[in-house]
Formats: structure tokens, sequence, C-alpha cells
């Protein structure tokens, strides 16, 4: 045994191992773009908006940069990378696997029963699937009529064009881009939505904020399978132990939504709404903090956020985030938009 | 005289002999490190993990709602999560410790104690001694999963008990037995791996020193390392690299339908690990001579 044989074997193990580290490292590839026929942003939505829906099984891919406060209980909003299981059976079927380190929650949809699990406090939370919202507008009118008229609407404010093509989670994809006229005051550069060529089903969504080179929001599908699922995915027995509640009513959590005095100023991208803040009292649950609703101390821990602001308009505490801008005003009102801090303060002030 | 008859054919027998069998060396090798009273403590001491865990739980009827450490919360009253969640906790310090303690006695502990010294003058290959050497630690990793795995199916079973014979995944279905035992196997499987992956670094710690703390110091020390560089965000790009990060994969076992990919790349990262360590045990011990 010479020494270069020892050095040999040394250079074999570190060869060895840059490989296996570079194999589990790599990214998923940046492939080339796919070549596919030119089509134009009017066809490419129609064709969406007519598309059957099947049955797929895939993985979205949360990243998310957004620069939001915390939330308990909702880590998919906090930034970072997180994944979330969906599976599709079709006509109102579905399930949706929400994993953390150490428990899960799961949605599924049967076509008749929602049912909530969570895992942490094995508690099964049911709700009739009808009065989740109604059928989507544009199916009553004809959809091609719709997306031309949907998009002469944003061709008011935005530019919409159909910037090539690329790969989504393995599928060949149009790129739909709406980007903001140099007109509009907002926070946004660009939004991108990734259109499956094939089936014309929406891949992936990206936001991107003026002045970073990141995406602020990525969502989409890592990973998706077409073709019909194992039906015993889209059904939900309630396992021994577990909790059964029904969901409250949902119209008592809309009915204070309505109630309240709501404008909006400006249009397009920089459309401010401005509102009341939720009362201490008014039993809606906000951001998923049990509890804090109940205290009379509600309001001071929403105003805890936040750096303090005051101008013309009053006084208040302004949120920023990468994509939009949010003042809660000292005397109850809140102003929020995807657009700069001025933009609301002058939308206060009018 | 009845020796020179014994061995009529002398050429003969030296030629079939002049290589020892490799399987006659691992035995050897593994009844040692199975006589080794530490050995049968740590063991003993692994069982309890699993026995304690289930009656504590069954005492208590567990964690009080979402507040425990997430997998024990979802021990009770679904006994077949027990192996499970006994294997995650016991990954984390005591499965490292036992097979960095069988490491540390392979070659550091033969060196402190002289013996090391005869084994490589002995006309038995480096490279034979290293796998011999390995044999005995995998056994010692094998058998440390198996008794925390086969405790703790018995002991949740037994102990906590559950919906008759099922286990409830984290995401609300029910399994049967056959495949409960299934996912309680390949946790075991898999943890084996990711053991094997920390057996083989000790190895090569322990082929470079003969001092055996140095080796419990190496691999618990890096444990711990690993473990505070996965908590801070700003080396995320060093995630990929830590064996450690992929460990939250176990409790991937629990969901359903079963997500592979996280055990997967856990283990490949596992087997990196593995090779690396092994190719610098050959390499030190091709040279070493003391």
């Amino acid at each position: 045994m010479g020494r270069r044989s020892w050095v040999g074997a040394g250079l074999g193990a570190a060869l060895v191992g840059a490989v296996g580290v570079g194999l589990l490292v790599a990214p998923a590839g940046a492939s080339a773009a796919p070549p596919l026929p030119p089509v134009s942003p009017e066809d490419l939505v129609s064709s969406v908006m007519t598309a059957q829906r099947g049955p797929f099984a895939g993985e979205v891919e949360v990243d998310n940069a957004l620069g939001l406060p915390a939330v308990p209980g909702v880590p998919q909003l906090a930034d970072g990378t997180s994944t979330v299981r969906v599976w599709s059976g079709g006509e109102d079927r579905g399930r949706v696997a929400i994993p953390s380190p150490d428990g899960e929650r799961t949605l599924v949809s049967d076509g008749t029963t929602r049912w909530a699990y969570d895992s942490r406090d094995r508690t099964a939370t049911r709700a009739p699937a009808g009065d989740h919202g109604g059928p989507p507008e544009g199916q009553q009118q004809d959809p091609t009529a719709a997306a031309t008229q949907a998009i002469a609407t944003l061709r008011q404010t935005s530019t919409v064009a159909v910037d090539g093509t690329a790969e989504v989670a393995g599928r060949a994809v149009y790129q739909l881009v709406l980007t903001p006229q140099p007109t509009e005051r907002t926070l946004l550069r660009e939004v991108r939505v990734a259109v499956d060529a094939e089936t014309r089903q929406p891949l992936q969504l990206t936001v991107l904020a003026q002045g970073q080179g990141e995406p602020a929001l990525r969502v989409g599908f890592s990973e998706i399978t077409y073709g019909p699922q194992d039906p015993s995915l889209f059904t939900f027995t309630p396992p021994p132990g577990t909790t059964v509640r029904d969901a409250p009513a949902r119209d008592g959590e809309q009915r204070p939504e309505g109630d309240r005095p709501r404008s909006t100023v400006g249009d397009g991208w920089d459309t401010v709404v401005i509102g009341q803040a939720p009362q201490p009292g008014d039993g809606r649950p906000r951001d998923g903090q049990d509890g804090q609703d109940q205290r009379p101390e509600g309001a001071p821990d929403l105003s805890a956020l936040g750096q303090p602001v005051s101008g013309p308009w009053g006084s208040g505490r302004v949120i920023t985030t990468a994509v939009a801008t949010v003042i809660v005003t000292d005397d109850g009102r809140i102003a929020a938009g995807a657009v700069p801090q001025q933009v609301l303060t002058e939308a206060l002030a009018r | 005289m009845t020796t020179v008859s014994a061995s009529a054919p002398p050429a003969s027998r030296a030629s079939t002999r002049s290589v020892a069998p490799l399987g006659r060396l691992a035995a050897a090798e593994i009844r040692w490190v199975l006589r080794r009273p530490r050995t049968l403590v740590l063991l003993g001491l692994l069982a309890l993990v699993p026995i304690a865990l289930g009656v504590g739980i069954a005492l208590t009827g567990g964690p009080g709602d979402g507040d425990g450490p997430g997998l024990v919360a979802a021990v009770a009253g679904n006994g077949l999560v027990l192996p499970i969640a006994a294997l995650g906790l016991a990954l984390s310090l005591l499965l490292p410790l036992t097979v960095a303690t069988a490491a540390a006695d392979a070659l550091a502990g033969e060196a402190a104690h002289g013996t090391l010294r005869g084994l490589l003058l002995a006309p038995v290959g480096r490279v034979r001694l290293v796998v011999m050497k390995a044999a005995g630690v995998l056994t010692v990793a094998v058998l440390a999963v198996l008794v925390v795995a086969v405790v703790g199916v018995l002991t949740g079973l037994v102990v906590v008990g559950g919906p008759s014979g099922t286990m409830i995944t984290l995401s609300g279905t029910t399994l049967g037995l056959g495949e409960a035992l299934g996912r309680v196997a390949l946790v075991a499987g898999w943890t084996i791996v990711q053991l094997l992956a920390i057996a083989a670094v000790a190895l090569a710690v322990s082929a470079f020193t003969e001092h055996p703390l140095v080796v419990l110091a190496a691999v618990l020390g890096g444990l711990i390392v690993f473990g505070v560089l996965a908590a801070v965000p700003s080396l995320e790009w060093l995630q990929p690299l830590l064996l450690t990060s992929g460990w939250t994969a176990g409790a991937d076992a629990l969901r359903d339908p079963l997500p592979l990919d996280g055990l997967a790349s856990s283990t490949g990262r596992a087997l990196v690990y593995v090779v690396l360590g092994a190719a610098v045990t050959v390499w030190q011990m091709r040279r070493r001579d003391g």
C-alpha cells in the first residue's frame, strides 16, 4: 500500500461525498423552456375557465417571503417554505393534508360534508359542503366572453401577456403575466400564473414585489399526477377517541362583515380598502388566536403590531409587509392595500 | 505424534486456512461485543424507554390537549404509535450514545487496552478487520432498535391499549394491525440506517484515536452542534447537509397516505455519511500501526 493509493482512496471518498451531497442538495432542475404553440392571453384565460377539472394528486409548495407577523397556529403564513399535500377526486371531493413536524391538519370533502381534523387535539369539525360560497359566477356566463371581459378590465390598469413557457412540477406551462401600468402606485411588480399547457389547470402563482429579486410569494405544485384517485381518500370517519364538533353557522361570521361600513379608494392595483377595525367583544375569531378576542384587551394586542405613524388624517400604527401595507388608526379605522404607505395616508385623509 | 498424524497434510491445510472466513471473524466479534456488560446494560436501559413512556401515558392519560411534545400526545389511547414515538425520542440521544459506545470500544477501546496492536499484526487484512469491527457495531445498532421497537409494540398493546389493535394515523384514518406493524417496521428500518450513519462516523473517529471517550464526545458533541446549526435561521442552506435535519421524517410514517419523500431523502443523506465514514475508517486503518 503506497501513499499514492491512500490519497486515491481519500479522493474517492471525497468524490462520493460531494456527489451524494450534490444529488441531495440540487434543486429539481431548472430546465429549458419547452416549445409550445403560441397562445393569446384571451384564449389562455378562456381555456382555463372551460377546462374540465379531472382528479389529481400533488404536493403544493408555499414559498413565503411576505414578511407577515407570525400568527400562532398557522405556520404556513410565516416566512419560509412549507408543503401541503393535495388530492382531488373531482366533483367537489378533495383532501388536503397540512403537515407539521409532529402533527397534521387534514381537510376532507366528500361532496356533501366537509371535515377538518386536527391530530394535535384530536378534534374533527364537520360542516355541510353546500354553504361554502356558491358556484363561481363565471360558470353561468359564456366563458370566452367572460374571459375577454375580464382581460379587458385588467388591461385598463395592467399589461397582460403570455410570457413564454416554463416547466412547473414536470409539466410544460404557459406563463401568464400581469404587470401593473407604470401609473399604478403599487408595491407589486408582477403577478405570474403558470398554466398547464395540456390540462389548462393553473399550477403556480408567483407574486413579485417592487425592489425584490426573489418572489414575495410563490404557491404552486412541486409535484402533480393527473388520474383517478383512490375513492377512500375522500371519505372521513372520525377515529375512535375523537371529539366531533359541528362548525358554527357561517352566517354569524359574515354578518359583521356586511354591517361594517367599508369603502374603497382608487381602482386597479392601487385600490385602498378602508374599513372598521374589529372591536373587542365582536365575537369574531381573529388570526386564529383563540381566546384573544374574548378578552377586553383584544384591541391593544392588534395595535401592538407595527410602527406608530401620524399625519393630518390622525394617528395609528402601520404594518408593512413585502406586498401590502395596513394602517390601523387610533379611532378604529383600517386602511389596507398593495400600496406604499403614502397612498394609504392619502386615502385616509380624503 | 498425535499432532503430526492429525495434521497429516500440512501444506494443503496451510493453503486453505491462510485466510480466516469473514463470517467466523464477524461471529467472534459479535459474541465478544454481546458479552460486554455495558452493551447489555445499554440495551436493557433502552427497553425501559418505551415502558416508561407507555406506563406514564397510561397513568396520566397523556399530555393535555395540544401542549405535549407532539408524537407523545398521539400515543394516548393509540398504543401502536408508542414504538414510533419511543424510537423518535431515543434517536435524539440514547440510540446514538449506544452505537457510539460500541464504535468507541471497537477500535479506540482496543487501542487503549493495547490489544489493537495484536489485531493489526494478525494475519487478517485491514479491510477485513474493519468489516469485522463494523459487524459488531451494526449488531448493536440493529439490536438496540429492535429492543425499542418490540418492547414498544408490546407495551403499546398491553399497557396503553388502543382501539382494538389498530393505529390512528395523524391524518385521522385507522390502520389495521398488519399495516400498523408494517409502519413500525418501516420506522425501525429507517432508524437503523440513520444509526449506521452515526456508527460509520463514530468508527472513523475511533480509527484516529486511542481514547474511547474522544469518540463519545465527538459523536454527542457533533449531534448537539448539528442541532444548534439547524436552529440558526441564517444557516438554512446548511440544512440538507445535516444528518439530524431529516429526523423529523420518522413522524411521516404516521401519515396516511404514506409520504415517502422525507424518509427517502433522509435515508440517502444517511447513506452518504455511511460511505464517507466507512471510507475514512478503511483509509485510516490501512495506515494505522498501533
